[in-house]
């Protein structure tokens, strides 16, 4: 009997109640598009990510072009932004910080990321002794500040560009993330498909590959929203440091450090960067809230 | 409960000589040491007489060794840069007011946040809610050089009712204080709605209403005290933020304090000074972690069982 054959079958037994299959992609994708909050603050956050990608490209200005007698300019119809003190024109030059800031964002996010599931997933997967040192070594470190370690590995570097500050970043913040990692490996191994797949001699790396990690998938998804505005805020105050990004190039950390100079005549320069800090931060908050709304349906009816 | 004290407490000793560690081979990673750079080049005895006074010249894990013997008699050592001064005394210049403005952020944050809190989640998805849940969210999102600077911009600038910068009366503390408490404000008002919320669903409040109590007797005495237990627990990340909102803040008000010094040390390649507050911050976590899981062992009595 091939395959259609029993699923007619099936679809016989069941005539007139038609059931309607989906995923638990599907089911939370759902979920996601019924909380308004969060889908607003996703087509937001694709909306900057666009601007970033597509503004510099049909832009008029050379976002590198000095032009003094434009210096200091006020938002305008040939620049929506303004000026800064040489002249460049700020819508560009925000969209190209985007792109840096939230290269970064997302590098040290996946970092963050790669890190913590290492560290949870040994943790968690092991178990026994070697669980408990992991686990009471991050519980002493919890809350450790990031940046005292970023502005320390930056400093021993030297230089600073792209995947130094990915570095930086990461270095000091996946700690929460190897925990929730770890849990959610602990409660998945004490389920019956797992115990199954042991009983009938899957190998470890056949549990962990194919039952355990694909499943704090969900997790991880929740997770990259969750720490994106940590290490974007974190790039941002780097840069306004003056331990970040070098010039030419900027990013909305930079930028907001360019404008702190002249922040009582022009106080638009340091405006400007911070509030696309700010919306990309608190979109990324909402669709983080959605997310685990979505993807953990216990925690929907609260 | 004593047993899983006394393991949390053995546990806080190597993870702090692993911090410590890792700090020290971080800054064992810069080039050469600090008597090979070229803006001081000193004569060839000098120079050996210098890395023979700081030990230098012997092996690693001997330097490791006495550097850990000296955090543990409190003693991080000579600054590389200022002369006859020590780390120690930066850090008895600089960390009290670094603590004094970590205090009065806290203080903001209590006196904002928790009320913030407390009336959004008695009445749900009410005006007062989103409004302090908009709030919350805003205050998590803007970056604090954008608020320290708006600020200055309008309160001082503008109105001139405060100072710009320093840190001398007490109208030079309000508005870094006022900054740097903010976000420990919006994260105080959601996690006390969150807490709240969740034990006003509980069968002793119901009870309690059952019985006829008044509705601000319940809320005092059955559900704001049991809400602020997680509030308790919230003390390690709010140190972290507070911390790192130190550095900036402290850097925007121009106060003289340890965030700022960091970024000074940093970049006059004082590594003695940057390891040591490093160093110091990291054992001020470690320790407010340490205070936290005992005090929630202590005050939840449900948690004893599982943990020990």
């Amino acid at each position: 009997m091939s395959a259609t054959q029993i699923a007619g079958r099936m679809a016989g037994v069941d005539a007139g109640a038609p059931i309607r299959q989906s995923s638990l992609w599907q089911d939370a994708w759902r979920r996601y598009l019924r909380n308004r909050g969060a889908v607003a603050a996703g087509a937001v956050f694709l909306l900057i990510l666009l601007w970033c990608i597509v503004a510099p490209l049909v832009s008029p200005h050379d976002p590198n072009h000095v032009d003094f007698v434009n210096a200091y300019q006020g938002p305008s119809w040939s620049h929506p932004f303004g000026t800064d003190q040489f002249g460049r024109d700020l819508f560009t030059r925000a969209a190209l910080g985007g792109r840096i800031s939230i290269g970064i964002g997302f590098g040290a996010t996946l970092a963050i990321l790669g890190i913590g599931v290492v560290y949870g997933a040994v943790s968690g997967f092991v178990g026994g002794k070697l669980d408990n040192a992991l686990m009471r070594f991050l519980d002493a470190l919890y809350g450790l500040p990031y940046l005292p370690f970023a502005i320390l590995a930056l400093a021993i570097v030297g230089t600073v560009n792209f995947w130094t500050m990915v570095v930086a970043l990461s270095i000091a913040s996946w700690f929460i993330t190897a925990r929730v990692v770890r849990g959610q490996i602990i409660t998945l191994k004490e389920n019956d498909y797992v115990r199954a797949a042991k009983a009938v001699g899957v190998r470890w790396y056949g549990i962990l590959g194919r039952h355990l990690l694909p499943n704090t998938l969900g997790v991880l998804v929740i997770t990259i929203f969750l720490e994106l505005p940590g290490v974007i805020l974190g790039e941002a105050f780097l840069s306004f440091l003056g331990l970040g990004i070098n010039p030419p190039d900027a990013s909305w950390g930079s930028m907001a450090q360019d404008g702190r100079d002249a922040y009582r005549a022009h106080p638009h320069i340091i405006i400007i960067p911070s509030l696309a800090i700010a919306s990309l931060v608190l979109c990324a908050n909402f669709i983080a809230d959605g997310l685990r709304d979505a993807l953990d349906p216990r925690t929907k009816e609260t | 409960m004593a047993a899983y004290i006394i393991r949390r407490l053995i546990w806080t000793v190597p993870v702090v000589l692993l911090v410590i560690f890792m700090t020290f081979m971080l800054m064992k990673q810069i080039e050469g040491n600090p008597f090979r750079k070229s803006e001081r080049a000193v004569p060839a005895a000098v120079q050996m007489n210098l890395e023979r006074k700081f030990s230098l010249d012997r092996p690693w894990y001997v330097q490791y060794g006495n550097y850990v013997k000296g955090v543990g008699t409190g003693d991080l050592g000579p600054s590389l840069v200022l002369r006859d001064r020590t780390v120690n005394d930066v850090v008895a210049e600089q960390f009290p007011r670094s603590i004094e403005l970590g205090l009065l952020a806290f203080g903001w944050a209590v006196l904002l946040g928790v009320p913030a809190g407390v009336l959004a989640a008695l009445k749900p998805n009410s005006r007062v809610d989103y409004g302090a849940m908009f709030f919350s969210n805003v205050g998590f999102a803007l970056p604090n050089f954008l608020v320290a600077t708006l600020l200055i911009y309008f309160v001082s600038v503008k109105w001139g009712l405060l100072p710009t910068s320093g840190w001398t009366t007490w109208q030079h503390k309000i508005l870094p204080s006022f900054t740097l408490g903010l976000v420990p404000m919006a994260y105080f008002a959601r996690l006390v709605r969150g807490t709240m919320l969740e034990t006003l669903q509980q069968d002793y409040v119901r009870t309690a209403k059952a019985k006829g109590l008044r509705w601000r007797r319940i809320v005092t005495v059955h559900v704001l005290r049991n809400s602020l237990i997680p509030v308790v627990t919230a003390a390690a990340p709010l140190l972290g933020y507070i911390i790192t909102g130190s550095f900036i803040v402290e850097n925007i008000f121009a106060v003289p304090g340890i965030g700022r010094y960091y970024v000074t040390a940093v970049s006059a390649r004082d590594y003695s000074v940057v390891m040591g507050l490093t160093v110091l911050l990291s054992i001020i976590v470690i320790v407010a972690n340490l205070v936290v899981d005992i005090l929630y062992t202590v005050l939840d009595p449900r948690t004893r069982e599982a943990r020990t």
